[in-house]
């Protein structure tokens, strides 16, 4: 079997951390109003925002600009059903992981759980992801590279939520934004350094009927515009409610 | 001993009657009876109270501020001279904190708790919501206001007024700037909230549990002192953010007696 090499697209790539900061940006925004929520459907409602932005975000659509930006050299589509089910798997893992970080007083065992469930949300997510993949191309993976890939999510998972929820003033949000970008992208990259790929003779059961390319980037177009259009909307809602607030 | 009739309203009834029950308690004041119903605009709550004379106001002005209460009316029956409602403010938002108290004027502060500290008088309440909303329309060059609000006040409601305004001040920004996050522990509420708020007004340093004011406007030399402001400012301000229930701030030396800065302890 002869090697493949994975070639990138650095713009994309580019475009996917982006992504990554914006849908962290616009979930922590939902997540920081946890603590304030003043009933069960206010504080679910605020943690099943910030899940669906961290994880359908900030996690499943970076890491498909990045399968986008990705050349190996093979034609790749995806399983539609495992595809939905790592979109899920994020949103879910995050949300919990948010609830927890976001109720009562910030402790560091809480910390733990979250940027544990956190890390292990982006890690499922892409290597479900990448099972999705369908192409004639045979992937192994580097054990050793695959565990480092995991602990960069959940270290970094973690250094996002501390930013988050003890930060004050413009570090706060948009710090942990980034270094939740940080995070998700370079869970991502190393877990795809971890990936060894080699020429396969026949394509997948079902690879015709796969999603291609061009359906994915009209998805990630679909969630990047509603993940820019909540973060504007919620600054503007936020701005106004500081004007209202009678001293 | 006399009675007094209070009636409050809160945006829900639940744990309102035990919040504000403690409240009363720590008051020096008894419940005589209570009714509880649900009106359009919120749980509303009428208490009649029994208990000493001279901690009446300081009651009422409890009441007034606590965090749950969106509007406040006291009657006393037994004073003549006072039958109508004396309306009282529109509280500041924020978790159930210490209610305001006079620490007297002299300089040190009373190193005892504030529980014990004698209660000389109560806020003058509507001067000081006559000027909160100047004083938020300017901040943060809000001194002139309470410089203001310092001559117009009688001497005996000087400081209860200053504490009122500094704590319903805090308490806004805090809400305004600093409300989003998880709660800290103290050491941490002062240097991330305290500390940039204080900042923006007056020049402050942060030292463990204290905060040093160098040059503050309402402090000056041989006049009478401003910190009781600052206590409620800062009061206001970490009340909410810290994970404890309560939050005190004492001025320990002042500017105004001779001290090269003010400075205030904080503890929980």
């Amino acid at each position: 079997m002869q090697d493949m090499h994975q070639h990138y697209n650095g713009v994309l790539v580019g475009l996917s951390y982006a992504v990554s900061v914006l849908g962290s940006f616009t979930a922590l925004q939902f997540a920081l109003g946890i603590p304030l929520a003043q009933n069960a459907k206010q504080r679910w409602g605020a943690i099943l925002a910030a899940g669906a932005a961290m994880g359908g975000g900030a996690i499943w659509a970076m890491h498909f600009i990045a399968m986008l930006a990705c050349n190996m050299g093979t034609q790749v589509t995806y399983d539609v059903l495992l595809t939905t089910i790592s979109a899920v798997l994020a949103v879910v893992a995050c949300s919990l992981g948010l609830a927890i970080v976001g109720s009562g007083a910030f402790r560091f065992i809480n910390l733990l759980f979250a940027g544990v469930l956190m890390g292990l949300g982006v890690a499922g997510m892409h290597y479900l992801g990448m099972a999705a993949m369908l192409s004639s191309a045979q992937v192994s993976y580097d054990g050793g590279i695959v565990a480092l890939s995991v602990g960069i999510a959940i270290v970094a998972s973690m250094a996002a939520l501390w930013l988050a929820f003890n930060l004050r003033g413009k570090l706060q949000m948009l710090g942990s934004a980034l270094v939740m970008g940080v995070a998700v992208c370079g869970m991502h990259y190393t877990g795809m350094s971890a990936m060894e790929v080699s020429q396969g003779d026949t394509v997948p059961a079902g690879f015709e009927q796969g999603l291609q390319g061009q359906h994915l980037g009209l998805a990630i177009f679909v969630v990047v515009v509603l993940l820019l259009a909540v973060a504007l909307g919620l600054s503007i809602v936020r701005q106004q409610r500081r004007a209202a607030l009678s001293i | 001993m006399a009675e007094l009739e209070v009636r409050v309203v809160s945006e829900r009834r639940e744990g309102l009657l035990v919040e504000l029950g403690r409240v009363v308690t720590e008051y020096g004041h008894v419940l005589i009876r209570q009714r509880l119903v649900q009106e359009a605009h919120g749980a509303c709550l009428t208490l009649v109270l029994r208990g000493p004379d001279e901690r009446q106001l300081a009651l009422e002005e409890a009441l007034g501020t606590h965090p749950r209460v969106l509007s406040f009316e006291s009657l006393r029956p037994q004073l003549v001279e006072t039958p109508a409602p004396q309306a009282v403010a529109t509280p500041f938002e924020g978790r159930a904190a210490p209610a305001p108290r006079v620490a007297p004027a002299s300089i040190p502060r009373p190193t005892a708790p504030p529980d014990s500290a004698p209660i000389a008088a109560g806020a003058d309440v509507g001067r000081v919501e006559r000027m909160l909303p100047s004083l938020a329309k300017d901040y943060p060059r809000i001194f002139p206001w309470l410089i203001n609000l310092d001559y117009a006040v009688a001497a005996e409601a000087r400081d209860a007024s200053l504490y009122l305004a500094g704590r319903r001040t805090g308490a806004w920004v805090y809400k305004r700037d600093f409300a989003l996050g998880a709660k800290l522990g103290l050491i941490d509420a002062i240097r991330r909230i305290a500390l940039p708020a204080l900042r923006v007004l007056v020049t402050v340093e942060h030292h463990d549990n204290q905060l040093h004011v160098r040059g503050c406007p309402l402090c000056q030399p041989g006049g009478a002192s401003g910190g009781r402001f600052f206590c409620g400012f800062i009061e206001g301000l970490l009340a909410e953010s810290v994970d404890a229930r309560t939050v005190f701030v004492r001025e320990t030396s002042c500017h105004s007696h001779g001290a090269s800065m003010c400075v205030f302890d904080i503890s929980h």
